[in-house]
């Protein structure tokens, strides 16, 4: 293989441009377009006007809405992490208990949101909650609790709830599916070997198995984070934002200020703000996660 | 594999990427078009296919590819567009001082004839709203304003008579609600009807819509009284249960459809609506008992019923940077030539142009025609519309926490007032 093609600099250097201007136009380029703009006021066409770090400054010093919008985004990630992710478990493990058979009905179920278009999850979660023909308030009445009814999108102590619902259940699917086949991969040797030593039920789960499914758990919380800050389509087609704000969360912030208000400048400093944080959130969370004990 | 044959590989490779290439021959003409109305079989939609067949019977050489969104993803689309140079050649648009002035500054709207158009009969001021520096670069399609459509049948049933005042209105609520009805529809998740409202409300109590320009060029407030009784009277109304539940969440088609399906008896929006007597979408009842009303006025206010929320928003535009610049204002030219008449024929709107009545004309095209008619004095643009982008978003956002309740009419005139003072430069 001396003669190898792989061996001329040429060629190494011919099959590998493509795949480095990919990366340069698609990923780099973007980023640091975006830097550049935050940093001027511009209208997304028309003149270009350079303003230096004011609009990160009035992002920081001067805009609630950013902040309500960032604190709704780490309250559905909590939320994810808190709710969604213990409850994918605990069923991916009542599944892993079923035979086969019986549990692929369930995981298709369970699964079926995710593989859903977002649009029509999330209209079909807005036509449930409407006030008017809704589902949810008319099985309310029908079971006696129409006290509980309510504009469920509208009404200011229910929205960010109800649309923090919408993005859990049609996340929901993903997770179990991957603590689903996280738990497959555990051995049952390890686990029998658990057993015969006396370990059951919970202490099997405590000590045993999740600390073994560890990077499984590391690899859906650090996907959690990061979906739950980008948060977008569900938030966009339910309630944008409305009412007050409440339900704002910081993508669709960024898209409203950069393609609805024209602040393309302000919006792209947002996005720059927006990339820093969840890459933040990001390290802290695989750190956090690697000062656990791993499992011998 | 040795070298040589790891060389044919990759040639192969390549000429299948390149292939599609060497076949694609394209001496025909592909224009862009771009509008707001999704529904191609029923009114207009129907009327813009019918003259596309028409102009492409006549240009064999050309062919159109049409994107259609609704209303407000549309206009959002379109400012996607121009940040990225992929306008449209010739599209929908709009003559608003907050978006037409941007694309003419941004030198994106292609300059048309002002005599070539005003030849095709245009209502004096419509072509002269899409002028910027004593050029033309829109052409209007419509005469916009404001009125209350209304379900007769439901009406009947609720025992309800058409309002003559704003306190009528109120007083009707409970008469729908006992029946199950939802009083009146509109679209609040966009919310601009809300704010044209409030315009309209304003000038019930005050008796004048100059008042809002003065706000606007700082010359009043906003939180002057009239502004604050404006905010009030539509706070109360949605207080009231005037409006759907789910208002804030109603979309234009969602609110639109919950009237057409007859499960409210009004419906607030304007009058490009002309089309819901002929949409073959909602039933035969509905198309049978659609009419409409002005805007009523209050019983002690200082504003009339004649008092006229109107204005020419509608328009088409030619890209600037179109390649295809004079067939797109050719096909304008065709365009306006037959959309008065089809428009009207079909009665799906009441258009920028001169068009004749007749006795056929459906009730609410009649009913519509004569509110128009009978206008003391008119608005001009709604004041969201007035200024920049961003005074428009918190016009629209401002307004959806003030019929939310959670802004005050003070605090919510407060906000306006700031927002209006930026947008000023202030």
């Amino acid at each position: 293989m001396s003669r190898s093609i792989f061996s001329r600099p040429g060629a190494i250097a011919a099959l590998v441009t493509p795949a480095i201007a990919v990366i340069l136009f698609a990923i780099v380029a973007p980023i640091a377009l975006s830097g550049y703009f935050s940093l001027t006021d511009w209208s997304g066409f028309g003149a270009v006007k350079f303003i230096g770090l004011a609009n990160f400054r009035k992002i920081i010093l001067a805009d609630p809405i950013f902040w309500r919008s960032l604190l709704n985004a780490l309250l559905l990630a909590v939320v994810t992490l808190a709710i969604q992710n213990p409850v994918a478990f605990f069923v991916a493990a009542v599944i892993r208990k079923l035979p086969s058979r019986s549990s692929r009905p369930f995981r298709t179920i369970f699964f079926v949101p995710a593989v859903l278009s977002l649009v029509i999850i999330t209209k079909l979660w807005v036509n449930i909650f409407s006030p008017t023909y809704g589902l949810l308030n008319k099985v309310l009445a029908g079971v006696g609790l129409k006290f509980l009814a309510s504009a469920w999108l509208t009404n200011v102590h229910t929205a960010l709830w109800s649309v923090i619902f919408i993005v859990i259940w049609q996340g929901f699917g993903w997770a179990l599916l991957f603590y689903f086949s996280g738990l497959m991969t555990v051995p049952r040797d390890i686990e029998e070997a658990a057993m015969i030593d006396g370990a059951s039920g919970l202490t099997l789960y405590g000590r045993i198995i999740i600390p073994y499914l560890l990077p499984v758990i590391q690899a859906v919380a650090v996907i959690g984070i990061i979906s739950c800050l980008k948060q977008m389509e569900i938030v966009y087609l339910s309630t944008n934002g409305a009412p007050g704000n409440t339900t704002q969360f910081i993508a669709n912030y960024v898209y409203l200020k950069a393609f609805a208000y024209s602040q393309y400048g302000y919006g792209n400093a947002l996005s720059v703000l927006f990339v820093v944080i969840a890459v933040a959130l990001t390290v802290i969370t695989q750190r956090t996660m690697r000062r656990l004990p791993e499992v011998e | 594999m040795n070298s040589r044959s790891l060389v044919r590989v990759l040639c192969f490779a390549l000429a299948l990427v390149l292939l599609p290439a060497l076949t694609w021959a394209a001496p025909k003409i592909v224009m862009r078009m771009g509008d707001n109305q999704t529904d191609r079989q029923n009114t207009w939609g129907a009327v813009i296919e019918q003259i596309n067949a028409e102009f492409l019977k006549d240009h064999p050489n050309v062919s159109f590819e049409t994107e259609s969104y609704p209303d407000q993803p549309y206009q959002e689309k379109i400012k996607l567009y121009a940040t990225s140079g992929q306008l449209p050649d010739v599209m929908k648009y709009w003559s608003l001082p907050s978006m037409l002035k941007p694309m003419v500054e941004a030198k994106l709207a292609a300059e048309l004839s002002y005599n070539d158009f005003k030849a095709l009969n245009f209502i004096p001021g419509s072509l002269e709203v899409n002028m910027i520096g004593g050029k033309l670069y829109g052409v209007p399609t419509n005469s916009d304003f404001w009125v209350i459509y209304y379900n007769k049948r439901l009406f009947k049933e609720a025992g309800v008579e058409v309002p003559a005042t704003i306190e009528d209105l109120l007083a009707s609520i409970p008469k729908f609600k006992a029946k199950g009805i939802v009083p009146m529809s509109t679209d609040g998740k966009d919310a601009w009807p809300l704010s044209i409202m409030f315009d309209n409300l304003t000038e019930r109590v005050n008796g004048d819509y100059g008042i809002i320009q003065k706000a606007l060029d700082r010359k009043a407030k906003f939180t002057d009284a009239p502004f604050v009784q404006g905010a009030k009277l539509l706070q109360d109304m949605a207080k009231a249960g005037l409006f759907q539940d789910d208002l804030l969440t109603s979309d234009y088609g969602a609110s639109r459809n919950l009237f057409g399906q007859e499960k409210a008896a009004m419906y607030l929006m304007g009058s490009w609506e002309m089309g819901l007597s002929s949409d073959q979408n909602f039933p035969q009842s509905f198309r049978d008992n659609v009419g409409a009303f002005k805007v009523p006025a209050l019983k002690s206010g200082k504003g009339t019923v004649n008092d006229q929320m109107a204005w020419f928003g509608g328009n088409y535009m030619v890209s600037a940077k179109s390649k295809y610049k004079d067939l797109g204002i050719e096909y304008l030219r065709y365009y306006f030539k037959r959309f008065p008449v089809l428009g009207w024929e079909k009665q799906i709107v009441v258009p920028a142009q001169k068009v004749t009545t007749s006795a056929k004309d459906t009730d609410l095209a009649k009913a519509l025609v004569a509110i128009l008619g009978g206008a003391r004095v008119t608005s001009g643009t709604p004041s969201l519309d007035r200024a920049n982008s961003a005074f428009k978003e918190d016009h629209q956002r401002l307004v959806k926490d003030l019929v939310a309740g959670v802004l005050t009419p003070e605090a919510f005139t407060k906000a306006l007032d700031d927002s209006a003072a930026t947008a000023a430069g202030m």
